[in-house]
């Protein structure tokens, strides 16, 4: 399944009008999951701000604490730059719940440069100087708007020049940072909800086989993500079970140590 | 002003798409991409943001697709299919990780537009099957949105 960037957004609701609250056909009730599972072709990562809504929900966070600005290490290897941009990507969102401005507007050029970096410089400037004025207006949710914009366009530049491989450690650095504040609300305030919110286990082994097809990137980050990767999966897949408050310790033990590997150098 | 600049200018494309391009020739994913977004922008205004990546391909007739997808129980989806071809009929529903179909009742197929609502009992890992169910053409374009709130 590719994932293709939007270059069209539309609007004509009018084209379809009420005549489109027509109910479904009959669906079958029941699919046979083993069977439908040979047809699934990718899973889908979904957004840290997906996440942080689902999270939001369940009680006010105080996002301002998770706000992070100041510039991590410079890399010159790309797959680090692209987990990183990931990150800092992240980052924006959790800036964007916290309504603060100053603080997404560094992150969108921090953004910028990040993908210059990569050699996909070109396609995010749009974005940045939309994000940044976005921020001046304090319209949150074009910012987030722009933010996923910005994520698809690196994503979608770096797999017309197939690095496909790339735009994966993108959306998996994302992911990781945003487990790793999820991990951090939750362990704060611990519900059952909130912790249910980690039970991903399908995206683990998504990531799990990305990294396996990944074995050109020789670096010590990937594998100690590879390894971590390990070690959450039996800590979320737990079926209908709960996750317990002390799983959720140990996550964000774990991603927090793989954030600090993602923005500091070896 | 600035976004009803782009309003228009979207509504401007969608025409180009849906009435100056020839009905079924050279159409893309993209061009099924534009019909899915038509779909979903009622749902905007009631405050659904859609992801900005798509996914999509081509099905021939009574074929079927399944994407995968990570939903999170405190959020409402809804899920939008569209395709270029506008004498096809399409469908999209969605299931559970143990394969029950999971969708809200208000869950709606028209034919070259469908749309699947859930809100999850759960955090999971859930089955988004899409569908060409009938097409004039031998490969019919799809593409699906989605968006949550």
């Amino acid at each position: 399944m590719i994932a293709f960037s939007r270059t069209l957004t539309v609007s004509a609701s009018v084209l379809l009008g009420a005549t489109l609250c027509l109910h479904a056909a009959q669906a079958p009730q029941r699919i046979d999951v083993k069977q439908m599972s040979k047809q699934v072709e990718n899973v889908v990562v979904p957004l840290p701000n997906e996440i942080f809504g689902a999270l939001n929900k369940l009680g006010s966070v105080n996002w301002r604490e998770y706000v992070r600005t100041e510039k991590s290490s410079n890399f010159t290897e790309r797959p680090r730059i692209a987990l990183l941009l990931g990150t800092v990507i992240a980052d924006g969102f959790i800036a964007v719940q916290a309504e603060d401005a100053p603080a997404v507007k560094e992150i969108g050029q921090r953004v910028l440069n990040l993908s210059k970096g990569i050699g996909v410089g070109n396609s995010i400037t749009p974005h940045a100087k939309a994000i940044t004025e976005a921020a001046d207006k304090r319209k949150w949710e074009e910012v987030r708007q722009e933010l996923d914009r910005t994520q698809s366009s690196v994503q979608a530049a770096m797999n017309e020049v197939h690095d496909e491989k790339l735009s994966q450690l993108v959306s998996l650095g994302g992911w990781l940072r945003g487990t790793q504040v999820l991990t951090s609300v939750v362990t704060k305030h611990f519900s059952a909800d909130g912790a249910e919110l980690l039970h991903q286990p399908d995206l683990l082994v998504h990531f799990q086989t990305e990294l396996q097809s990944m074995p050109e990137f020789k670096l010590p980050i990937i594998r100690d993500i590879q390894s971590a990767l390990g070690q959450v999966k039996p800590l979320v897949d737990v079926g209908s079970a709960r996750i317990s408050a002390e799983s959720v310790r140990k996550i964000n033990d774990i991603t927090t140590k793989l954030d600090n590997g993602i923005v500091t150098k070896d | 002003m600035h976004r009803l600049i782009k309003i228009s200018f979207r509504l401007g494309l969608v025409a180009f798409v849906g009435f100056v391009l020839p009905r079924g020739v050279g159409g893309t994913v993209d061009d099924a991409q534009s019909f899915a977004l038509q779909a979903a922008e009622p749902y905007v205004k009631e405050g659904f943001q859609v992801r900005e990546d798509y996914w999509g391909g081509d099905l021939g007739s009574g074929e079927k697709k399944a994407v995968r997808q990570q939903l999170f129980k405190g959020n409402e989806y809804w899920f939008w299919l569209g395709t270029e071809v506008e004498r096809a009929k399409i469908s999209v529903h969605i299931y559970d990780s143990e394969g029950k179909l999971a969708e809200q009742p208000d869950s709606w197929e028209k034919g070259h537009f469908a749309a699947a609502h859930v809100i999850p009992k759960a955090t999971s890992s859930y089955f988004i099957i899409v569908a060409v169910e009938e097409s004039p053409e031998e490969r019919t374009h799809w593409a699906l949105v989605y968006g949550f709130r």
